[in-house]
């Protein structure tokens, strides 16, 4: 969470357009963390540059009221569908970031955050599905409009064996330029060391040819922010 | 091996490139794009993971202006309606049309990225027939590279596929440096169907420059030269170096550990300390009870012979 507004508090800062799906939590839950690290999203929203998707709401208007679906719940039709599809929550990204020349002038390259895709499939998404989404928002935010896109997923240990969120894993990890995996110590609690972040930037990525590149991070979530440090150098210890 | 697939030499038909999420055969693909295109040989990509900008960064504008992209990128699935290349008309018949439109009477090289986006929307049968009537030979498509990332699907599809290739050619990440000319990739393992029915086998360590040329740097087939691991290291290090302890003998030492006899081996001067008689020490005194006397013949002592 503290990661994803971190994302958003440098998109701001740069002037950029984000668009925020919000599929676990309220808007004044994000707006709440993000006021710890010194940026308003109630403003920015006001200010037209930020666009936040209220999934949690939006999901009820749709599952809980008979007779079609109110436009702004639109994007989540697919909750309603046997077969779901997120062509529609697609075309919201697309509304919401696509701008005019003087737009484009006015913000910096858009930025793109879905919290999270292991929720969709969840929902009953399958996969496949979540992935021509994820295809689809890639056409649209990375290739034309030259933005940045985030997403988190959960990886469940392997023992639980849940394949569908192991393929939507495995394919993200082939998608993207740089992938964080963030995972407790493995010997256990630690009040001065919270976890540890593994930074793999993909080979191959951007075109260019290499190897993957992997550096890995332990870190502390404060109040104001997450502070990361190299292995063993932990205040704790040194 | 690799380097003769590459250049056309060897593995006509159908090659697949597998990789995996830990290592990227994009790369490699590149590599085998631009060596075709330099043999002046038309090269057609089926572009369904990667944008063509981004396939052709790197390649310099000449190999780029003579690739031909079809773009099922942008809307693979209709959901624009921009009328570009989808995965719904994707069959051997459709891209033998697709290619044909071009003017080139030449045979192409067909290029597809990835099988992998293919088989998450068609069923496995379909893709493996497309391929088998593509790679046939003849009519326009000379030989089909195909990128297949084979942590995305079971293991009987990935098998199936790679059964009817000429050449497969498995990437793996490797760690640590191998030689001081270029870092590595990774590690390639290229299995090659020959003509006769000879299935070569080989593992080498490649490299692929910024141009997308492809570099051998070690060929580990032999196995003289172990493949370099995590550890890093290829020759034995001395483990009594660098301690703070002694753990080296000086010469006396190591003659006074040369000249010392183990307490249980059995020397000459023990032998012989053993069979000589010593006065006073060592005679065993055996007065036999009446129980010891056991006569074989006469167990109850009550013979009168």
């Amino acid at each position: 969470m503290t990661t994803k507004c971190s994302h958003a508090r440098c998109a701001f800062s740069a002037g950029c357009r984000v668009c925020v799906l919000g599929l676990v939590q309220s808007f004044s839950h994000y707006s709440a963390v993000g006021q710890r690290l010194g940026v308003s999203l109630p403003q920015a929203r006001e200010k037209g540059q930020l666009v936040f998707l209220e999934g949690l709401r939006g999901s009820l208007d749709v599952l809980l009221q008979d007779g079609p679906i109110p436009d702004t719940a639109q994007p989540l039709g697919f909750l309603r569908s046997p077969v779901p599809e997120l062509r529609g929550l697609f075309e919201f990204v697309q509304s919401s970031l696509s701008s005019t020349e003087e737009e484009v002038a006015a913000w910096g390259p858009p930025v793109l955050i879905v919290d999270d895709l292991s929720v969709l499939l969840s929902l009953g998404v399958s996969p496949g599905a979540v992935l021509d989404f994820m295809h689809y928002c890639r056409v649209a935010v990375c290739s034309r409009m030259q933005g940045n896109m985030v997403t988190l997923v959960h990886n469940e240990e392997e023992e639980l064996g849940d394949e569908d969120s192991e393929l939507l894993l495995r394919s993200l990890t082939h998608q993207s330029s740089l992938t964080l995996q963030v995972q407790g110590l493995a010997t256990g609690y630690c009040r001065d060391i919270h976890g540890q972040m593994e930074l793999r930037w993909r080979g191959g990525s951007q075109g260019r040819p290499g190897r993957d590149q992997v550096k890995l991070f332990q870190y502390k979530v404060q109040d104001k922010g997450v502070s990361f440090f190299a292995r063993g150098t932990s205040s704790a210890v040194l | 091996m690799l380097v003769e697939i590459i250049q056309g030499s060897e593995g006509g038909g159908l090659v697949v490139i597998k990789d995996s999420a830990e290592c990227d055969g994009r790369s490699l693909l590149k590599g085998f794009i631009k060596a075709a295109v330099l043999r002046n040989e038309p090269v057609h990509v089926l572009g369904f993971e990667v944008s063509e900008d981004e396939l052709c960064t790197g390649l310099d504008s000449g190999p780029a202006s003579r690739l031909v992209f079809h773009d099922g990128y942008s809307d693979p699935l209709q959901w624009l309606g921009q009328g570009k290349l989808s995965v719904q008309d994707y069959s051997a018949q459709n891209m033998r049309n697709r290619i044909s439109q071009s003017d080139d009477p030449k045979v192409v090289t067909l290029v597809i990225d990835s099988l992998s986006w293919l088989l998450l929307h068609t069923p496995p049968t379909a893709v493996c027939q497309s391929l088998q009537e593509l790679s046939r030979g003849g009519l326009k498509v000379k030989r089909v590279v195909a990128l297949l990332h084979s942590d995305l699907h079971e293991q009987g599809v990935v098998g199936s596929v790679c059964h009817m290739a000429t050449a497969v050619v498995t990437v793996t990440p490797v760690s640590g440096s191998v030689s001081a000319e270029a870092e590595p990739n990774g590690i390639v393992r290229t299995l090659l169907r020959r003509k006769t029915g000879r299935v070569s086998r080989e593992e080498e360590c490649y490299s692929v420059r910024e141009d997308f040329s492809v570099q051998i740097l070690r060929d580990l087939s032999t196995r003289k030269q172990p493949a370099p691991d995590s550890r890093g290291e290829t020759k034995q290090d001395d483990p009594a170096a660098n301690l703070t302890f002694n753990l080296r003998l000086s010469e006396d030492e190591r003659r006074a550990r040369e000249n010392l006899s183990l307490p249980f081996t059995f020397s000459e001067e023990k032998k012989s300390s053993l069979l000589q008689p010593r006065s006073g020490g060592g005679r065993i005194l055996y007065e036999p009870d009446a129980s010891d006397d056991f006569d074989q013949e006469d167990p109850d002592d009550d013979l009168d012979i």
